[in-house]
């Protein structure tokens, strides 16, 4: 049938068999690479401020099963929910408006990009006074680091849609609000998502410095007791819950964007 | 049909200079005519087109479509643009209907509508297709069965195969002459490229940059319907004196800019 393929020595590209490095699993292996090296410096250092993994892992067990973990978790989840989705709203309206009217951007820039760099800690002692030592007041600080960035990408996502499809859409007789929706929106979303990966990042990191700042609720409490007590292994558990936190937030910020943006042509990558 | 009067369109440019991008431009378009309109690079040719088009504001004049003054986009244009201007994130589809969409024309008819007009521009089966899965002939032919579903009187079209290849640029003329001839409407096509402009039009509008303003109108009376013999079309002693005659006065053009061209 295919003499091709019976032929000694030649083989269809197709059938080729994969190469070793594309098989390999480098998120895995990474993982496990740093956790071995963890646990050996953990043991090779021997301080009280470094515990190695087994420790630490041991130690998020007893603090989970005694309800400690479960109960901050979802305090700290609503923290972040509630800033984060206030920081998407009002920095994706900011962000348009911004880039679409040259006067909203002149009077907006200038404290967009001061806030942006300033360091959003500073804000919280403000917020304490004003709001209380409560909930509202995390809220505002996990805004305070995630708002920014979010407002930035949008702004330049909306300056760089091209001018060409505006005027198309213009020439069939769009007005101002179905051009925002219809053209200038779902054209600059791949830019804008990745101003919200970014935000959805350092709200995680807003969360758990309000948290540990105003220290009455959520993992950013548990974090500040075991400090004081200088309870290394329970900083360091908490910790890992954190970047779970942090990791799983990314991954439904990136699964969302993969629906809304799978028309983006995908460009090449090594592999 | 289309009536323009001591249109005059002037802008700063980058050096603080006032450039007269269209200067005293005088202008009837009939009823069903094919209006080609031809000239050097920034002679305001696609500024004309945007003019009608009611997209850009001008200084002095007026432009007129059924004795209507023009003031600003209008259901009874269609435009087609040099670079498709198609959403990448629409399918064939969505982007046909999209002028209808914009009207307020309802989902299943204007869905009914661009399957006719996807089947008449040869692209059928490509209706759940998005543009960056096609090739740059049928983009083009996207964006032309987009400004026809909005049934417009006048098509107005930006050097509508500039970005196109030569063999999908003579293609897409043949069928564009063929569409032509089966629904007649006003068409005012933008080109740089005397062979289109003659190919075309049923007189060519010869315009002269520094300022913009029409230097001349030729009339091109080769016979109708053009679209069933392109190549005997071409061959015929007609066709290469029109084209010749075009492309001496274009060299002329040339000529008279190139000192301006090197002082400044």
């Amino acid at each position: 049938m295919s003499a091709l393929a019976e032929r000694p020595g030649v083989r269809r590209p197709r059938e080729r068999r994969r190469s070793p490095w594309r098989r390999l699993p480098a998120a895995p292996l990474s993982l496990a690479a740093g956790a071995a090296a963890w646990e050996l410096i953990g043991h090779l250092a021997d301080v009280s401020f470094f515990p190695p993994l087994s420790t630490v892992l041991a130690r998020l067990a007893d603090i989970t099963s005694e309800g400690m973990i479960l109960g901050s978790l979802g305090g700290s989840l609503i923290n972040l929910a509630a800033g984060f989705a206030i920081s998407l709203v009002a920095g994706l309206a900011i962000g348009v408006a911004m880039g679409r009217y040259r006067k909203v951007e002149a009077a907006l820039g200038i404290y967009v990009y001061a806030l942006l760099t300033a360091p959003s800690l500073v804000f919280a002692p403000i917020f304490f006074s004003l709001l209380g030592a409560g909930r509202g007041s995390i809220i505002a600080v996990v805004v305070m680091y995630a708002m920014f960035v979010i407002v930035i990408n949008t702004a330049s996502a909306i300056q760089s849609v091209p001018a060409h499809l505006v005027e198309m859409a213009r020439s069939y007789g769009a007005g101002e609000g179905r051009i925002l929706l219809r053209v200038m929106l779902p054209a600059a979303l791949p830019m804008i998502m990745a101003g919200v990966r970014l935000g959805v990042g350092r709200a995680v990191t807003g969360m758990i410095n309000g948290e540990m700042f105003i220290a009455v609720v959520g993992l950013g409490h548990v974090v500040t007791e075991a400090g004081g007590r200088f309870d290394s292994a329970e900083v360091l558990a908490v910790l890992l819950v954190v970047i779970a936190v942090a990791l799983s937030a990314v991954g439904l910020v990136q699964a969302v964007d993969r629906r809304v943006t799978r028309w983006v042509p995908k460009t090449t990558r090594g592999h | 049909m289309i009536e323009i009067r001591g249109l005059s369109k002037t802008f700063v440019g980058q050096d603080g200079d006032t450039v007269h991008a269209l200067r005293d431009v005088d202008l009837d378009v009939a009823e069903n005519e094919f209006l080609t309109v031809l000239g050097p690079s920034g002679c305001g040719k696609t500024t004309l087109l945007k003019a009608i088009a009611g997209l850009i504001p001008w200084n002095d004049g007026d432009i007129l479509i059924d004795g209507t003054p023009v003031r600003g986009p209008g259901p009874d244009r269609g435009m087609v643009f040099q670079n498709f201007a198609l959403l990448p994130w629409a399918t064939v589809l969505d982007n046909v209907a999209f002028g209808l969409k914009m009207r307020g024309v309802g989902r299943s008819e204007r869905e009914e509508r661009a399957r006719s007009l996807i089947a008449l521009v040869g692209l059928s089966g490509f209706e759940t297709k998005r543009p960056g899965e096609l090739s740059g002939g049928m983009q083009q032919r996207v964006g032309i069965a987009r400004a026809l579903a909005v049934q417009p009187r006048v098509l107005l079209m930006d050097e509508p195969f500039g970005a196109v290849d030569e063999q999908t640029r003579r293609l897409l003329q043949e069928e564009l002459l063929t569409i032509w001839e089966k629904r007649r409407m006003t068409v005012v096509f933008i080109t740089h490229s005397m062979e289109e402009a003659v190919l075309l039009g049923d007189r060519v509008v010869l315009m002269s940059a520094r300022p913009g303003r029409i230097a001349e109108i030729v009339p091109v009376p080769l016979r109708r319907p053009r679209s069933s013999d392109v190549g005997a079309l071409e061959r015929s002693g007609q066709y290469v004196e029109i084209t010749a005659y075009l492309w001496d006065r274009l060299r002329e053009m040339h000529e008279e800019q190139r000192p301006a061209e090197v002082a400044g």
